[in-house]
């Protein structure tokens, strides 16, 4: 065989190995599109049928788990969250990335020094001064949308502020300058200027922390008992209740993947952009 | 992970790392001693990160202090009513974790501790390693190459709590699709395995964290491959060394400070798992799966053991620090070379 030949070869090979690879790392998600078209019979002897796949499932599940509730919060929890922590993290990343400040460094530190701590370690008191909030002000927070939002926020608010500190980093400071010397403030150069160029930054930080809130579970089980349960939520009861109703229970989470999905392939350009710059730059 | 120079790995000057931002200024002028301008800019600055400064305070900095002061309380079903009125108990919550052999929630914590570090040892390992692995095969030029590298993201945007949901089904003992593919289609195996219980439902959810994790290892990965300069492979590649050597003297050293933060945050993350075994395997995995976080979750909020829960997620937050030194001092280098 020649040298051509050869190299001929092991390109095929490699490029069979990549959708090998491709079908190895799908087949778990497909598995889950084709179970939830089944009967619940059909996925308990096996039997599938992918020809004569069935909608029942979907509509059944949403009357037994009342899914509509839980998409509703979800949806409303996590969008609030993300917006608010793209809107914090963006002040204080571009406070990190243009200005030195006596405790800049301490700030900074602490910000990454928040992922360190275990949710278990202060679930417990956020419950609490929620419960004291309830009880001895008009603040409702507890299974509140308003407090599940507020407490994402935090979450969330830290690694975006790396991020966007990482997209405000490539952003040239003679841009602002310009602005500046053509009568802006500096709060006038950031908002019109600055974060209108930070626009696919914005995108990125606001999917990944919508991203996350969705899959958040542990605080969501303390702290909501029925108006503000999410998702998550949804599914763990249902899993109580229905154990073996595995044709819901996929079609659950057929509908609990969709929308992050989307999310997340109509932002990937700039998501992936995010994700890697904040990385690259730790 | 040695902190020895070797030739193939870039000296860089030793001492603590410089300034990591605008490296232009001289080290440390302290904007109090500096002009009216300075000292303005530095307010603007302050406001800035006013609100999300609140939030991490109200949030995260407060609630944990408070945590941490009920670990050394007495809190249990009894006293919890008196909350953070209940009997100091000092370190008694860790003398009982740590050292009382005859205390059943002393082994339940070296149980799920021992748990927590093979799961995270085995999860952060193997994610790394697959995420590079398949991140060397996207590097190249094939067909389709655009969808692939996309399609190949999806398992990680499927929320935790459906991966759990989804594997728990696909490892059923009978009908499940793992058991079919391994012994009635394949035959790899003689007879079923049982995966949701006893010594297997550890793997039970180690492969699905794997599965999950490895399209965001291969992410960051292929974006770090991308930006090594060809040349550099190529004037190697004159030089006669093969894939091998290219891989293990250009590409690794290279990919050093994308492993670094990987291995930090991956470890965290894995180390607070709660989602999958939750989910997978309920509040109590059985002794062969629990984590700590389950561990926590369920003392705490099961059994009112609030006290023990709180000392045993600060003793958790403690590891993790030391995780962080140690992690510090084997990539201090790399990362002031990612920094340049």
């Amino acid at each position: 065989m020649s040298a051509a030949t050869r190299r001929r070869w092991t390109n095929w090979a490699l490029n069979a190995l990549t959708y090998g690879v491709l079908i190895v790392m799908m087949a778990p998600v497909l598995w889950l599109v084709a179970s939830s078209m089944q009967t619940s019979g059909q996925l308990a002897n096996g039997d599938y049928d992918l020809l004569q796949p069935t909608l029942q499932a979907f509509s059944d599940m949403w009357k037994s788990i009342d899914f509509e509730r839980y998409l509703a919060n979800s949806i409303v929890i996590c969008t609030g969250a993300a917006a608010l922590a793209t809107a914090f993290a963006s002040s204080a990343g571009y406070a990190l990335a243009r200005f030195r400040f006596r405790g800049d460094r301490a700030y900074g530190l602490t910000v990454i020094g928040t992922q360190l701590i275990p949710g278990s370690l202060f679930l417990l008191p956020v419950f609490l001064g929620f419960v004291w909030l309830k009880q001895n002000t008009p603040i409702a927070l507890l299974d509140t949308h308003l407090g599940m939002i507020l407490v994402y926020t935090a979450f969330f608010t830290p690694l975006s502020i790396y991020f966007m500190r990482a997209f405000f980093q490539a952003i040239p400071r003679e841009l602002e300058e310009a602005a500046m010397v053509d009568g802006c403030t500096r709060f006038g150069a950031f908002v019109r200027v600055v974060i209108p160029n930070a626009a696919p930054g914005l995108l990125a930080t606001f999917v990944y922390a919508f991203l996350f809130a969705w899959d958040e579970l542990m605080f969501a089980t303390a702290l909501t008992e029925q108006d503000a349960e999410t998702i998550p939520i949804g599914i763990r009861n249902f899993i109580g209740n229905y154990s073996e109703e595995y044709d819901q229970l996929m079609a659950a989470g057929v509908v609990s993947t969709i929308p992050v999905i989307v999310a997340f392939f109509a932002t990937q350009r700039w998501l992936v952009k995010g994700l890697t710059a904040g990385a690259v730059k730790g | 992970m040695s902190t020895t120079p070797t030739a193939d790995m870039p000296v860089t000057e030793a001492g603590p790392a410089p300034a990591r931002r605008r490296p232009r200024l001289p080290s440390r002028p302290r904007p109090a001693r500096a002009g009216i301008a300075e000292r303005r800019r530095a307010r603007f600055a302050y406001w800035l990160i006013a609100p999300a400064l609140a939030f991490m305070v109200l949030v995260h900095l407060i609630p944990t202090a408070a945590g941490t002061f009920l670990s050394f309380l007495d809190l249990n079903t009894f006293t919890f009513q008196r909350l953070f009125g209940a009997p100091w108990a000092g370190l008694d919550n860790y003398d009982s974790i740590l050292f009382d052999a005859s205390n059943p929630l002393h082994s339940g914590f070296t149980n799920a501790a021992s748990n927590t570090a093979f799961y995270t040892a085995w999860t952060v390992g193997l994610t790394l390693l697959g995420g590079l692995a398949i991140a060397l095969l996207l590097n190249r030029s094939f067909p389709g190459q655009r969808m692939v590298r996309t399609l190949m993201l999806t398992p990680w945007v499927v929320p935790s709590f459906v991966v759990a949901v989804l594997w728990q089904f696909m490892w059923q003992r009978d009908a499940g699709i793992v058991n079919k593919v391994l012994v009635d289609y394949t035959g790899v195996l003689g007879e079923r395995p049982t995966w949701l219980l006893g010594e297997n439902s550890m793997w039970a959810i180690i492969v699905p964290s794997i599965w999950r994790g490895i399209p965001f290892a291969m992410l960051i990965f292929l974006a770090g491959l991308q930006a090594i300069p060809r040349e550099l492979h190529e004037a190697a590649a004159i030089d006669g060394a093969g894939p091998w050597q290219r891989f293990r003297h250009i590409t690794l050293p290279l990919l050093r400070p994308l492993i670094a933060i990987q291995l930090l945050f991956g470890v965290i993350y894995s180390a607070y798992q709660f989602a999958i075994p939750y989910i997978m395997l309920g509040s109590n995995p059985g002794p062969s799966a629990d984590l700590l976080m389950t561990l926590v979750m369920r003392q705490s909020f099961s059994n009112n053991l609030f006290g023990y829960g709180a000392a045993v997620s600060t003793l958790l937050m403690l590891a993790m620090l030391f995780w962080v030194l140690v992690w510090y001092r084997a990539f201090r280098r790399d990362l002031v070379e990612a920094a340049r």
